[in-house]
């Protein structure tokens, strides 16, 4: 505590220290250090990491150990680099739900209001939440997709069906592996700003990625074909596609789809941030 | 200094505090009172910009509270619902908050031994007891060493050593040259921590005045007498300004008349008295007489009970020399 400074006859006492003041940088710092403090956190990355290793290579046994009985349409259409990056499709459950607990998880305990006094401003907090998880999702999500791509194509080589980094469109599918969780952990932080509600949050996130493909797919032919390809999950997903696929768009033109979908959440939460009362 | 001028917050068609105008001197512990649901917490979080006034305006030291390059250092608020995740330690949520402004991790192990946690810190927050709850919020509102104070309810959940702790500290901080403003429905707590009250009741301003003078404007000046010659008494006293009250047994009431007066008007008429005992309403009783019409939710209770005695005019006698009438009891 300082000590009693009363010349100042309005201020109060002594100015704090210059130095001390917001920048967007020390907010980044700030949700960096909230992001490694929380346990559920680290487990629920962690939960991921171990989905899209574990799972890819699973997947990728089972097909190698299956590969004598498959059938010759499903051997022309065999995409070894997406049966080893299987495992991206369940660790985009929780990527999405941490992405989604950014803010729900504030707003649920209150710690909003301690975070939002501190940085009045607010935009600052959805940035430094966008970069912070962001990266993170990234970096870890990249790194397990290689590995879980070096894994699965090793499983797969004894049935010499695997296939390299070499090869075209397979470097760009691994690293979609990252690419595809980043956006859906952005859509996520959207959705959680937005709705303020881990339940809503979480149902609207998975509703979108994984329910809504499926009631299109109940609409006539013509009509599922002609929407199915510009959904957020098929466009997102069309990144990790090294056979081409008819249902889907091309790579970086669906991906980029993929990232407007998140862009326009996140520019809703930008203005439900501003306008609505914490 | 916090000066408010023409607040006013609505949610849909209810007004939850409508044309706020005070002014929060540094140097002073001020209390901000008023009922349950009166506007209190809503008024605190548009100080710190948690809620957008509908209209009018709160500034700190002049400036609104989103222009701050430091808000955390010009401000430092404990908010009546708690404010930390439950999952994160106490150390690490404090941390976190300090990141920030830049305030270095040995201001965050400073207020924590302030407020007394250094055993818990290192636990997660919702294992917190609400004292310690408290005692967290008021830690990371000291982080900053802000200029201003804001504090709703800070006494909810302490033991009486905390409340004790919280009053010593509050009157230091005040003491420093801070402004300090306290919530809180708890009148004798205000009595004994504050200098300077606001009242609200039903969002509006219904006293902006000292303790004593509010205490003082609602008591009344009765004086109460026992004596065994009470008519004769009466008779002396009786005149225009001066009612008196018989309540039996020997006991009168009398209004309008300080108790020296009433003292030499006894001796002059060589009258016997036994007790002469000015009544002072608690600040209590104050604070009930003069929101009852702005309370929300009533018990079943008639407004009658509240009043201090021989008080037969709660709302006409209220002085105009000091702070504003009370225009939204009855209006």
């Amino acid at each position: 505590m300082t000590t009693a400074t009363l010349d100042a006859p309005t201020g109060g006492p002594a100015r704090p220290p210059t130095a001390y003041h917001l920048t967007q940088r020390r907010v980044i710092r700030s949700e960096w250090t909230k992001l490694r403090s929380l346990r559920s956190t680290l487990f629920a990355l962690l939960a991921a990491v171990v989905f899209v290793i574990g799972l890819g290579t699973l997947i990728s046994w089972a097909q190698a150990s299956h590969w004598s009985q498959a059938s010759l349409r499903d051997r022309l259409t065999f995409d070894p680099t997406n049966v080893s990056l299987s495992g991206l499709f369940l660790a985009q459950l929780a990527i999405g739900v941490l992405g989604v607990l950014m803010f729900s998880g504030e707003y649920g305990t209150g710690m909003i209001r301690a975070t939002l006094s501190a940085v009045p401003r607010r935009l600052p907090v959805l940035w430094a939440k966008v970069l912070v998880f962001g990266a993170v999702t990234f970096v870890l999500m990249t790194i397990s997709s290689f590995v879980a791509f070096l894994a699965g194509q090793e499983v797969l080589s004894s049935q010499h069906i695997q296939t390299s980094l070499s090869q075209p469109g397979v470097l760009r599918a691994v690293i979609g592996g990252g690419l595809y969780l980043l956006v859906v952990a952005l859509l996520g932080i959207a959705l959680g700003a937005l709705l303020r509600s881990t339940a809503g949050g979480i149902a609207t996130l998975f509703g979108l990625l994984l329910v809504v493909p499926l009631i299109v797919h109940f609409l006539p032919e013509s009509w599922s074909n002609a929407i199915s390809p510009y959904l957020p999950s098929s466009a997102g997903q069309s990144i990790l596609a090294v056979v081409h696929d008819p249902t889907l768009l091309s790579p970086w033109p669906g991906f980029l789809l993929f990232c407007g979908y998140a862009a326009a959440a996140l520019a809703g939460a930008t203005v439900v941030l501003l306008r609505r009362d914490a | 200094m916090i000066e408010a001028r023409g607040l006013t917050k609505r949610y849909g068609d209810k007004t939850a505090v409508s044309e706020l105008n005070f002014t929060v001197q540094p140097g002073i512990v001020t209390g901000f009172l008023g009922p349950n649901g009166s506007g209190k917490s809503t008024t605190m979080r548009m100080i710190v910009g948690l809620d957008r006034p509908s209209a009018g305006s709160v500034r700190v030291g002049g400036k609104d509270y989103r222009d701050f390059a430091a808000p955390l250092c010009e401000v430092g608020a404990l908010l009546e619902a708690r404010s930390v995740h439950t999952g994160r330690s106490g150390y690490n949520h404090l941390l976190a908050l300090a990141q920030t402004h830049g305030i270095p991790a040995r201001r965050v192990a400073e207020v924590i031994e302030l407020v007394g946690l250094q055993d818990v810190a290192r636990k997660r927050a919702g294992g917190f007891s609400l004292g310690m709850g408290q005692r967290l919020g008021i830690a990371s509102a000291l982080l900053g060493d802000p200029g201003t104070l804001i504090l709703d309810e800070p006494v909810n959940g302490l033991d009486p050593e905390g409340i004790r702790w919280i009053r010593t500290l509050l009157k230091g901080l005040a003491a420093e040259g801070r402004t300090v403003l306290v919530s809180s429905h708890l009148m004798s707590e205000m009595a004994l921590t504050a200098e300077h009250l606001i009242v609200i009741g039903r969002g509006r301003l219904i006293a902006d005045t000292s303790v004593a003078d509010f205490v003082g404007r609602a008591s009344g000046n009765v004086v109460r007498v026992r004596t065994p010659q009470a008519d004769q008494l009466r008779d002396r006293l009786l005149s225009a300004d001066v009612t008196v009250r018989a309540d039996g047994g020997g006991v009168i009431e009398v209004t309008g008349l300080s108790s020296e007066r009433i003292g030499e008007a006894a001796a002059a008429a060589g009258i016997v008295l036994h007790e002469l005992t000015p009544q002072q309403a608690s600040l209590e009783e104050a604070f009930m007489d003069l929101t009852y019409d702005a309370v929300e939710f009533h018990g079943g209770t008639p407004p009658g009970d509240h009043r201090p005695p021989g008080d037969q005019s709660p709302n006409s006698d209220q002085s105009p020399n000091s702070g504003p009438t009370s225009i939204g009891a009855k209006a």
